[in-house]
């Protein structure tokens, strides 16, 4: 038996200690926690406990797991181009990496390439927005391993990985050009309607890094809109090897 | 040094070195997760599927929230999804109370936070996963009903008792 005395209350104590309980109840757990040895005990003990468990440290695993990961995800390495299983791709209705079933052409509803042409406009605008509204905020020095090193050091320039970017990018539309001819009409038109929503996106991080190279949000903002970049060309390219 | 969505972009191109360094600066927190909510002999394994599983996904990571909270998130799914296939196999039950009792009380043992570490390992698997997402992750009750397809008045349940079972052996120190 883990509790010689139980109330009441004694199974309401977690949700008292969490704050989770009402007002009214919170009120009259409160008049009983000064009546009540047990119960004012088990609370403090209940918060002791979740203090330990707020205080566990993270710890690395005793052997380094990097080289298993690397011999499983590198098979898939030189494939993951044509068949990243991404949102385009799973409209098929087949598993990410099935290279089964019937060639088929793709096409959306009006309604789902216009929502996601506005969500791209969205997302673009309102980052962009954000991102120049906070450039001229002046700060402290950004902290740094030495008291030599520049706030513009400490932050990945604009190009940071322009090239390996560019080289993704350039396969993928070489591809796609390729193949183009092979999807719908209409896909391809939604596609090109969004990488020019990304392009536009790119120039204005672009531009504003420019004149503003460490900011960090910017440069944030540049690689998500590369990223964006590479998976809507990723998953364009999926569906032409679906097709392949 | 890159960001994590810089490396999450770059992975998703097929940068296996910016996919490392995201592995590197995760792997402590992920590793603890899988740890605490499986037992230390499933973990290794379980590790390396939320990477293989996370290479396999990152063209699905957008950058709307943090790269290590879309991590932790597909580490939970794992675990679980892992949590169910366990449970085909196993067979066993062991009352909590009586496997906590069963730990060396260890007085004025100095690494006291393996002490803690190893009464969660023995608390009871369901009130253990609520205990581990709820008070180490911070996750809250609603997230953690939706993860495990309970009501929150369950979780909520499960988490005092494992609280309460911690809290015995807290006391027996």
């Amino acid at each position: 038996m883990m509790d010689a005395i139980r109330d009441a209350w004694t199974d309401r104590l977690s949700e008292y200690v969490d704050g989770e309980l009402d007002a009214a109840e919170r009120g009259a757990l409160d008049v009983h926690l000064q009546l009540c040895e047990n119960c004012s005990a088990t609370v403090e003990e209940l918060r002791a406990v979740l203090e330990r468990a707020r205080a566990l440290e993270a710890r690395a695993p005793e052997t380094d797991l990097w080289p298993a990961i690397e011999a499983r995800i590198a098979p898939a390495r030189k494939a993951r181009v044509l068949d990243p299983g991404g949102w385009l791709g799973r409209r098929s209705g087949r598993p990410a990496g099935s290279d089964t079933g019937r060639a088929r052409r793709w096409s959306f509803t009006f309604p789902q390439l216009a929502a996601a042409a506005a969500l791209l406009v969205m997302l673009s605008s309102v980052t962009m927005w954000v991102a120049l509204s906070r450039r001229p905020v002046a700060g402290p020095p950004l902290p740094g391993p030495s008291a030599t090193t520049t706030a513009a050091a400490l932050v990945q320039p604009a190009g940071f990985a322009a090239a390996r970017y560019d080289a993704a990018i350039a396969d993928l539309e070489r591809v796609l050009k390729e193949h183009r001819s092979e999807l719908d009409p209409a896909t391809v038109r939604i596609i090109e309607q969004n990488l020019l929503i990304i392009d536009q996106a790119t120039a204005q991080s672009r531009k504003a890094l420019a004149a503003d190279p460490a900011n960090r949000y910017l440069n944030g903002h540049l690689a998500a809109q590369l990223m964006r970049k590479i998976s809507l060309l990723r998953q364009a390219t999926a569906i032409v090897a679906a097709h392949g | 040094m890159a960001t994590d969505l810089q490396d999450a972009a770059l992975a998703a191109a097929g940068d296996t070195h910016a996919f490392e360094r995201l592995y590197r600066a995760h792997v402590a927190r992920i590793h603890g997760l899988v740890r605490r909510m499986l037992g230390s002999d499933e973990a290794t394994e379980v590790t390396q599927d939320v990477f293989v599983r996370a290479w396999q996904k990152i063209g699905t990571f957008r950058g709307e929230a943090a790269f290590g909270t879309w991590l932790h998130r597909l580490a939970v799914n794992v675990a679980l999804t892992r949590r169910a296939e366990l449970g085909t196999r196993r067979n066993r039950f062991i009352a909590a109370e009586q496997v906590l009792e069963s730990l060396p009380a260890r007085p004025g043992a100095r690494d006291l936070g393996l002490d803690f570490e190893a009464a969660i390992a023995r608390l009871p698997e369901g009130a253990r996963h609520i205990f581990v997402l709820h008070d180490v992750e911070g996750y809250r009750h609603e997230e953690i009903a939706a993860l495990l397809g309970v009501t929150s008045g369950t979780t909520k349940a499960q988490l005092h008792r494992a609280r309460m079972l911690l809290r015995s052996r807290l006391g027996a120190r």
